[in-house]
């Protein structure tokens, strides 16, 4: 049992870190809801990439061949990344950049593995769903945006525990699921603030959590850089950079050769963030449906196309990479989106409540304020 | 104590496990993940449309 004191702290806590982060907690489900069905979205609206289908079993053309494609398309830039979708490996998605670590502008080019021609070039972000995308995870500030947010999900964490803390008082005369609909609105409310809240409570916090580290995205990769990948290419610091790159697909042969049982997931080329000034990052997934979500790097020298090493992901990069899929509900098919599409609608219930029950409690501090005003006016 | 927290205790175990069996597995254990998450969210659905009507 709570004692007095204890009960006026914890919903201090309630209410602040509510106040604080509902606003920005609605926004984020609203444009949430959306990205839930993404892919679905993406081809309802025609912006998926399709690869025809081929009647007989073609064998892959090079991926040197796929880069002088993507390279005829855009010649002004250079390789950044090549990716597959994890579920269709007809289809390489070239991203063509000014410079390795460009954030703008960026080009992309899906090319067919079998036939070599240029499918279609996506627009990286753009359309509705890049504008409903880059808002929930950045609000358009970059960086600082995207860690805002994640203080906000934390403000968020803490409510929904204090929450939890504040269940039991409000409940002791109510049986679970029971809603006082004929007493007044407020109550009602109250008590659907609490059920509903309860209820999702777990979902409520693995999303949440979830979301808070996938805005440190940017900074444990940078970390993993600096802890792993310096130590795996400390032979070549100080080397020149490259002025010409091997060929892509002797390296990627290579890294393959390392990982016969393993997919591809993407290869990032010299000078991004994935890779070092002198290697090819060749990333590799697995085939169960936890490790396709784990990534194996090989780093494969950008010249001689020679593997240099491979390491399996640390603990920090493995959480990251889990807490992906958890957080976008993509992992069970489409059963599970709907449940967190219904998930989603429930939360932003519980958050529209939870500020109407604020609202109403000031009423009657507001209006006595109101008359004293009056009063003293006189 | 149990009054209060039974059902909440319940439906925090079932959503859980529901979150993990979808991501260790497909098949089984993909409906098991249905199941685990889907039954609480059914629950918030139904008695907060419907509600257990008030006693007291």
């Amino acid at each position: 049992m709570l004692s007095t004191r204890a009960l006026r702290i914890w919903s201090w806590l309630h209410k602040w870190t509510s106040l604080v982060s509902t606003l920005f907690m609605l926004v984020l489900c609203i444009t949430g809801l959306p990205l839930i069905f993404h892919h679905e979205i993406g081809a309802w609206l025609g912006t998926e990439v399709v690869a025809p289908e081929l009647t007989r079993n073609t064998p892959r053309v090079s991926l040197d061949r796929v880069m002088e494609v993507a390279r005829q398309r855009f010649p002004s830039k250079g390789g950044m990344f090549v990716s597959q979708e994890p579920d269709d490996d007809k289809i390489w998605y070239v991203t063509m950049s000014d410079t390795p670590t460009s954030e703008s502008d960026l080009k992309q080019v899906a090319v067919d593995a079998r036939t070599g021609r240029a499918l279609a070039e996506p627009v990286v972000d753009g359309g509705v769903m890049g504008v409903i995308h880059t808002l929930h995870v950045e609000m358009f500030a970059g960086l600082p945006g995207k860690l805002f947010l994640g203080f906000m999900a934390l403000l968020m964490l803490i409510a929904i525990v204090s929450g939890v803390v504040l269940y039991a008082p409000f409940m002791r005369k109510l049986r679970f699921g029971e809603v006082r609909r004929e007493r007044s609105t407020r109550l009602k409310w109250l008590d659907l603030h609490n059920l509903l809240g309860i209820a999702t409570l777990t979902w409520a916090l693995v999303v949440g959590a979830t979301g808070m580290i996938n805005t440190w995205a940017d900074l444990v990769v940078q970390y993993w850089r600096n802890d792993q990948v310096a130590a795996m290419v400390a032979p070549y610091r100080g080397l020149p950079p490259l002025k010409e790159l091997g060929s892509l697909e002797k390296a990627v042969a290579a890294a393959r050769a390392q990982e016969p049982s393993m997919r591809i997931g993407f290869i990032a080329f010299p000078g991004t963030v994935f890779s070092s000034a002198h290697h090819y990052g060749v990333f590799f997934r697995g085939s169960e449906p936890l490790t396709s979500r784990l990534f194996k790097p090989v780093l494969v020298d950008a010249v001689t196309g020679e593997v240099t090493a491979s390491r399996t992901p640390p603990w920090y990069l493995s959480a990251l990479l889990i807490s992906q899929p958890l957080h976008f509900g993509d992992y069970a098919g489409a059963p599970m989106q709907w449940i967190w599409f219904v998930l989603d609608l429930i939360t932003i219930v519980v958050l529209g409540s939870g500020l109407y029950l604020w609202w109403v409690k000031r009423a009657p501090k507001r209006q006595a304020s109101r008359a004293a005003a009056v009063e003293a006016a006189r | 104590m149990m009054n209060v927290w039974g059902w909440p205790i319940v439906l925090a175990l079932l959503s859980g496990g529901g979150l993990f069996c979808g991501l260790w597995g497909d098949g089984w254990w993909d409906w098991a993940g249905w199941l685990g998450l889907g039954l609480p969210t059914a629950a918030a659905v139904w008695f907060g449309w419907r509600g257990r009507r008030s006693t007291s």
